[in-house]
């Protein structure tokens, strides 16, 4: 983002060129507009709350370029998607790891959990939250956020400033480790052995006894992936929550998962206890969130890259499906490629057009000239449906009509064998009605060694499933494709349709 | 030098070039549409961008996915080297998570001159590995890990995945993540996490056209007229190749044989059988090579065991086909006994043997699996009274029959009566 690299220098490492060189020299199309973005430095630091003004004023310049209600700000001009420079500034600026400076769409949730955790910081007193929701709805990134205000809430309000320590239950090889981990390295070397019942009693004896434990200060325990820790008798989960509840306990506990109703279904005894912990649930992402955040992303990038009914276009679809964030962001990057793709084709095809007109006309047009000549501009609606169907689609029809005759007719013999209502049969049946087929079409059949051949492949694909049997013949198999794939990828095949009437 | 010499000479060369996978994909790569741009596009924008991406290749086995991606990688250490560095794991050898760390841990070591310790645990060797993407990240290398067996790699809790994937979100590492596999559902089985996090891109490799594979035989079958070889010999045979690719028969040969399994290795195996049929008098390939190619490489054994039988087994058989198109759905020796003698009284044959010799003819053809016995127990039972089923097909038999050198004519009525 231009602004970082201007206003301060502890930025994530650069590892590219600052953009500062980019802004130096003049780019062809944006050099009329100097325009800055209206978001001041400020808040361009990730240690900044956020603020809801700054906001509006990002989002009204992209939403109305023609009308302009702030006569400061000009419409912003379209990208050039030759320039590589540009190219790869909004392939970041769309990419899943570059976290953006604000957490939109999130405020509610976040200043809850806030406020939950000055609570627990002002009364020095533990407590327990729950954090739900599907993947890709910005639960670990509003987590990430949170440790810093809460650090700096801490230092501003005078109290003392708590630990934080993230975990991730994934990188556990044993789930009794966590509370190692939570005891620290420091208090582990003390002790001589360091088995994990050894960790979790120190850890309950620190909790229960008054003295020691008003020395430490409070530690931020944030564990990610926390349905990881479920094992069969959900003991280690049950003592992580029962750590709050000791007298003197100084953790203050995040759990993030995918299930709303972890803490109902594996932490029942703790209801009884009255300190269930509370839930904070992340709802997928509707159209209109999806929208904003991905204006948002784009935002700072001083040109437009999207037109915006293909934002819509993507917010929409994104959140009928799924509602998930990173999806989102991954079909904006795929439609981005398809333009340089496009544009790629459409520039050797000129090429090789006046290779062949230079003789008669001496005149050698660049890239930037097409551009203006065929419109390859923005972002459009096209391109845009093209990367959703892409993601969207399942290959499976491709498939069954990329496959070889015999192995469709196969493919056929096995659902008119599991019309009937059957669900699985052996192969040895669905050999016969393979040659029942191919007799009454006069079609020379395969033997049967190719039929076992083509079973097995048909299975390595995922079409069929194969049971395990020591006789080839008595294998069970089962249909693994839907009936009306199969009939709609062979529809255009007039053997196939009579066949499957 | 004589023409037999250059005519062993070519042989040896089409030979090797059937069986080396970068010559064979290299001109299904040439076209812009074709999976290996793509492929290449891709994890080339990933490398000079520095941003993370992950890509599935999906296809029939044979189709060619690993090939064109060595390709692919061969291309991009020459364009960038020092730049890239690859990391390969297999789901046959590495689906265990612990196994699969201490691997990626040890390729690591290995590719940046580390020292390797045997006795690191999980946790090293995931830190480990996290490191190292953060200081490639700095230096300006990308890590492109190679999961094969892909879906393999997706049963049990999927901390591979989840771990790779999720280092990847972060800003700091630097790598793309290439995972084949052969089941076209492979992003199905990944966990509702783990595909969040995957891209979707998938790249299909489907079988190729029939305009892709004329070009595709010529460029294997081709002599190159700068080599060793005898210019006017490379270019006779050229011609005679391409008349040959061109004639009717030729296509429908090669058609019939992918009717059944049409990827490119299945290809090269026929191409392999019939090349080595080439005649080395006249040097030249010809049509009847590849014609005798295919009943040879399709083989039907249960048909040569046909050609094998006595004419009394054959009887036999026929005795049971007859039977059970009777509907009997259970019958055993004796019963096909009275069927023999019925066909005996009724067109007066000459081949009537007695019991003994029935019974005899009987095993035999029960150690030669032509059939079988379908009950599993009751070897007290004496062979005559045990319930036995055919193991081969009406059509197969009837195949064999017609193929055998001096079937009764008898016979050839009765099965085509039931046909």
């Amino acid at each position: 983002m231009p602004t970082i690299a201007r206003s301060n220098g502890d930025s994530t490492p650069q590892k590219r060129r600052l953009r500062s060189d980019a802004e130096a020299k003049d780019s062809p199309i944006s050099t009329t507009v100097k325009w800055k973005s209206p978001r001041g430095c400020s808040s361009a630091s990730p240690n900044s709350l956020s603020n809801g003004t700054e906001r509006d004023f990002s989002d009204n310049p992209e939403r109305s370029p023609v009308k302009k209600n702030f006569g400061k700000f000009i419409s912003k001009p379209k990208w050039n998607p030759g320039d590589t420079e540009q190219m790869r500034e909004v392939k970041e600026a769309l990419h899943v790891s570059t976290a953006p400076s604000t957490v939109v769409c999130r405020e509610d949730e976040q200043k809850r959990v806030l406020e939950f955790c000055k609570v627990c910081v002002e009364q020095e007193k533990a407590g327990s939250l729950y954090v739900c929701g599907c993947p890709g709805t910005g639960k670990s990134l509003s987590m990430e956020k949170l440790k810093q205000l809460l650090v700096d809430w801490a230092k501003e309000a005078g109290h003392r400033q708590p630990d934080v320590l993230p975990i991730n239950c994934t990188s556990l090889a044993k789930t009794s480790d966590i509370f190692v981990k939570i005891l620290g390295d420091a208090q582990q070397r003390r002790k001589v052995n360091g088995s994990a019942t050894s960790a979790l009693q120190h850890l309950q004896n620190l909790y229960s006894q008054n003295p020691r434990s008003s020395r430490i200060k409070m530690m931020l325990i944030i564990v990610d992936e926390l349905d990881y820790l479920i094992t069969k008798d959900r003991a280690v989960l049950h003592d992580l929550f029962m750590l709050t509840t000791f007298p003197f306990s100084r953790c203050i506990l995040i759990g993030i998962a995918n299930a709303i109703d972890l803490a109902d279904r594996f932490l029942p005894r703790l209801q009884s206890l009255n300190c269930k912990p509370m839930v904070v649930t992340f709802r997928a992402y509707d159209k209109d969130q999806i929208l904003k955040i991905l204006r948002e992303r784009l935002s700072a990038l001083p040109y437009i890259v999207f037109q915006p009914q293909a934002l819509e276009l993507c917010a929409r679809k994104v959140a009928a499906a799924s509602g998930d964030m990173r999806r989102a962001l991954c079909v904006c990057r795929s439609a981005i490629e398809i333009l340089e793709a496009e544009l790629k084709e459409s520039s050797s095809n000129f090429n090789s057009l006046t290779v062949e007109k230079a003789c008669f006309e001496q005149q050698t047009a660049t890239a930037p000239d097409i551009l203006k000549k065929q419109d390859i501009d923005v972002v459009r609606l096209d391109h845009m449906a093209i990367a959703l169907s892409k993601t969207y689609r399942t290959p499976i029809v491709d498939t069954i009509q990329s496959l070889p005759q015999h192995q469709q007719i196969l493919l056929c013999s096995a659902v008119k064998h599991f019309r009937g209502g059957k669900k699985d049969t052996t192969v040895g049946e669905l050999k016969k009605s393979y040659m029942d087929i191919c007799k009454s079409s006069l079609i020379p059949p395969v033997g049967s060694l190719e039929l076992s051949t083509i079973c097995r492949v048909l299975n390595d694909q995922g079409l069929l499933k194969l049971g395990q049997s020591r006789d080839d013949k008595s294998k069970r198999v089962t249909l693994r494709v839907d009936e009306a794939d199969v009939t709609f990828a062979l529809q255009g095949i007039r053997f196939f349709r009579n066949c499957l009437q | 030098m004589g023409r037999e010499k250059a005519a062993k000479e070519a042989l040896n060369l089409l030979r090797g070039r059937l069986c080396d996978p970068t010559f064979v994909f290299k001109p299904l790569s040439d076209s812009p549409e074709s999976n290996y741009s793509k492929l290449k596009f891709i994890i080339s924008s990933s490398v000079t961008e520095a941003c993370n991406n992950s890509i599935l290749l999906l296809g029939p086995r044979g189709s060619g996915k690993i090939a064109v991606l060595e390709l692919v990688l061969k291309d991009l250490f020459l364009e960038y080297p020092d730049m890239i560095s690859v990391i390969r794991l297999s789901g046959l050898l590495h689906s265990d998570d612990n196994c699969a760390f201490k691997e990626i841990a040890r390729q690591l070591c290995v590719e940046h001159d580390l020292l390797f310790s045997k006795m690191a645990s999980f946790d090293d060797n995931s830190q480990f590995m996290i490191a190292m993407l953060r200081e490639c990240g700095l230096a300006h290398k990308t890590v492109i890990f190679v999961l094969d067996e892909f879906d393999l790699f997706a049963q049990g809790k999927q901390r591979l995945l989840y771990s790779l994937l999720d280092a990847m979100q972060s800003i700091t590492s630097q790598a793309v993540v290439i995972g084949v596999s052969c089941r076209l559902d492979a992003d199905q089985l990944l966990e509702k996490r783990v595909r969040s996090r995957f891209s979707h891109r998938k790249l299909m490799f489907l079988p190729p056209s029939k305009e892709d594979l004329q070009r595709l035989l010529g460029h294997i079958l081709s002599l190159p007229l700068d080599s060793t070889l005898p210019r006017d010999y490379a270019v006779e045979f050229n011609a005679k190749l391409q008349n040959m690719l061109a004639d009717e028969k030729f296509k429908q040969t090669i058609y019939t044989y992918m009717d059944s399994d049409a990827t490119v290795n299945h290809l090269l195996r026929f191409l392999f059988r019939a090349v080595s049929y080439m005649d080395l008098g006249s040097g030249f390939l010809a049509l009847e090579n590849f014609k005798t190619a295919l009943p040879n490489i399709q083989r039907q054994p249960k048909l040569e065991c046909i050609t094998d039988c006595s004419i009394l087994e054959l009887y036999i058989l026929v005795c049971m086909k007859r039977l059970e198109v009777k509907e009997q759905n259970s019958y055993n020796f004796n019963s096909v006994m009275t069927e023999y003698k019925s066909i005996h009284d009724t067109f007066q044959t000459s081949d009537y043997y007695a019991r003994n010799v029935c019974l005899r003819a009987f095993e035999h053809l029960q150690q030669r699996e032509l059939i079988s016995f379908t009950d599993n127990r009751g070897h007290n039972q004496s062979v005559e009274f045990r319930p036995v089923k055919l193991l081969i097909s009406s059509y197969e038999l009837q195949k064999g029959l017609k193929s055998y050198r001096s079937c009764p004519v008898i016979l050839l009525k009765l099965m085509d009566r039931e046909a």
